[in-house]
């Protein structure tokens, strides 16, 4: 058992990254809007599914990782602006149903047009081996996934505090009656702030479609360690979200090792141990969301 | 509306659903789903008062409602000498010791993030029926044989006839359990936490407690509610545990109207019914239920019993609990960002 002990806890790094990253986006249309976007599971399958296609039309599989969430995106944007934009000015919790229902709306389409079943999509050929690194192997895809994922996080962390652009989302947050009452397109900010979010989903997506299958269910799987890491990490934080993710990854992993029954559990057990020593979350900010 | 006309009105109402029976063939509805759609009133004014009432996005209940089921469900399994009744009171002891298990970690927030907290610690349950496979039945479910009624000789709830009056009596009994709490003075306070939680709490009540009663009130509600509906299909699934269940109790309480007493069965009509048309008709009944959401939200957030009494609002009659629905106002202007 302990020598499954380094890949299991690779694994658990390699999931923790994917919640880690559904968790950010979430978190950044969270913290901006109070939308609790239920339907960004179903933007991940989308993505997925769009990837998947387009490798069987003989798209290299690079640009289909970046092609596929650009759709997601466009699909974002025009739901951002048609659908959840006349919610802001509501309780949030209309928001929260109102993507509740869209994402119904999406399982089903995406049964229609792709079947009720999972679809095979493998990684390609030239990600499909494994590489040593010296005391263990690693499947080259997973090594592949934690650095496209790193660089996705460091690029939405260089893009919110390197550029003005980013310093104006981070003070919507803030404030966005000031923003707005200082001369910045706060509209354009939640547009951008959505389309960023489902970005991320979306490469979350076409990875996670080739690592853990991709079924009209399958992002939706993703969204509920997607909330818990959220709360983990504390709302309002986007490190938190990170750090978060990792620890649901590894607790996921390390019980599906040890004690496999409680492998779904794990989370919940970690996040309840978390909210009663610092209810707001390991690194949220006090006075944010009640 | 004068008290008087109100109970005139109600006394129609349920001498009416006392005569679903002959009258539901007439719409080709069976009368499983009459009672199915009594079962989920009860679930949705359980969701009605945290969410209608206190303001407290209520995404979790479906679990409470889920244990009302497995409640039920397991005691028939594995105890002997269960009938109806204690089936049913199995199942709301179920839930309300959930309530009491979540209830700690739920009152520590507000705003979203309960309804953060609840959808996710709800989930719990869920994974709990669907990875017992040896207590539970795992994802095939379990079947639950209807008990008898008391006596042994009693076959009078046996009959899915006899069921529909069992619904209905203990509808009614919920109904007007639930009138009675948001009249008294505890449920105006709750109404006040939803509109202005900091001003309660200068007012020296301890807002917590309140809303820990009215945590467990609705947790049992919706175990009663569950172990109902387990005893009406005769099966139990994890699938009736899933957020997606509390979802649509949240939809029904909205369609029907949030804050209002009768809100929860116009809801639960529509919701119930409607589903049932839509899925005789497509076999892609999830769009239609998808976009019946989206249509609501953005169209009808006030629901039909909110609408009517915004219509109401502007003769000098009015409703009883008139600015029940204020704080619902889609036109009051909420701040974004940080003003949950």
């Amino acid at each position: 058992m302990i020598e499954h002990l380094g890949p299991q806890l690779f694994n658990g790094l390699v999931l923790g990254a994917f919640y880690a990253i559904v968790a950010l986006g979430l978190s950044l249309i969270m913290n901006l809007t109070g939308t609790i976007n239920m339907a960004h599971g179903s933007f991940m399958t989308l993505a997925g599914y769009l990837a998947y296609s387009m490798v069987l039309r003989h798209v290299p599989f690079g640009w289909a990782l970046v092609i596929a969430p650009l759709f997601a995106v466009l699909v974002g944007v025009i739901v951002e602006r048609t659908l959840v934009r006349p919610l802001y000015k509501r309780e949030p919790f209309y928001s929260l149903l109102m993507t509740f229902g869209l994402s119904l709306i999406a399982e089903e389409v995406f049964r229609l047009v792709w079947g009720p079943n999972g679809v095979p999509f493998s990684p390609p050929a030239s990600l499909a081996g494994a590489a040593s690194l010296g005391f263990m192997q690693f499947p080259t895809f997973r090594i592949f996934i934690v650095g496209v994922l790193v660089i996705a996080i460091a690029a939405l962390a260089l893009f919110l505090t390197r550029t003005r652009f980013g310093l104006r989302l981070r003070a919507a947050v803030q404030d966005s009656e000031m923003i707005a009452a200082l001369g910045t397109n706060t509209q354009l900010l939640y547009a951008v702030n959505f389309s960023l979010g489902i970005f991320l989903a979306g490469i979350a997506g076409v990875l996670a479609a080739g690592m853990l299958g991709l079924s009209p269910t399958s992002g939706n799987a993703l969204l509920m360690p997607a909330f818990v890491t959220v709360i983990i990490g504390g709302m309002g934080s986007l490190f938190g979200s990170i750090v978060g993710g990792l620890l649901v990854g590894i607790a996921i992993s390390m019980t599906t090792l040890f004690i496999p029954a409680a492998s779904e559990v794990a989370m919940y057990v970690l996040m309840a141990i978390v909210l009663l020593v610092r209810p707001r979350g390991l690194f949220g900010e006090e006075g944010i969301f009640g | 509306m004068s008290p008087r006309k109100e109970l005139l009105l109600s006394a129609a109402v349920v001498v009416l659903f006392g005569f679903a029976p002959w009258l539901s063939p007439l719409a080709h509805v069976e009368l499983s789903t009459m009672s199915e759609l009594l079962v989920t009133a009860i679930a949705v004014m359980s969701v009605n008062l945290l969410l209608g009432y206190t303001g407290l996005p209520a995404f979790g209940n479906a679990a409470y409602f889920g244990l009302g089921l497995y409640g039920a469900a397991l005691s028939l399994k594995y105890l002997p000498h269960v009938d109806f009744v204690l089936a049913l009171l199995m199942g709301m002891a179920a839930a309300l010791i959930g309530g009491l298990i979540l209830a700690p970690f739920l009152l520590r927030r507000r705003g979203i993030y309960f309804g953060l907290l609840s959808i996710a610690f709800g989930q719990v349950f869920y994974f709990i029926a669907y990875r017992y496979t040896d207590v539970t039945g795992g994802e095939d479910g379990m079947q639950i044989a209807r008990p008898y009624a008391g006596l042994p000789s009693a076959h009078v709830v046996v009959t899915d006839f006899g069921f529909y009056y069992v619904a209905l009596a203990l509808f009614v009994a919920a109904l007007v359990a639930f009138r009675t709490i948001v009249r008294s003075p505890f449920g105006r306070t709750l109404v006040a936490i939803r509109q202005n939680e900091p001003r309660v709490r200068y007012l020296g009540l301890n807002t917590d407690r309140f809303i820990f009663v009215a945590l467990l009130i609705s947790a049992t509600m919706a175990g009663l509610s569950g172990a109902l509906f387990g005893l009406l299909i005769n099966f139990a699934a994890p699938l009736q545990l899933d957020w997606h269940q509390s979802g649509y109790f949240v939809l029904s309480m909205i369609l029907g109207g949030a804050g209002t007493v009768w809100g929860s069965l116009v809801g639960a009509f529509i919701y119930v019914i409607g589903k049932d048309v839509i899925s005789t008709i497509t076999a892609a009944w999830q769009i239609y239920l998808g976009a019946f959401f989206v249509a609501c939200v953005l169209g009808f957030p006030r629901g039909v019993l909110g609408t009517l009494q915004a219509l109401g609002r502007r003769s000098p009659q009015t409703f009883a609990d008139d600015n029940v629905n204020a704080a619902f106002d889609p036109n009051a202007p909420v701040e974004v960002g940080r003003g949950v």
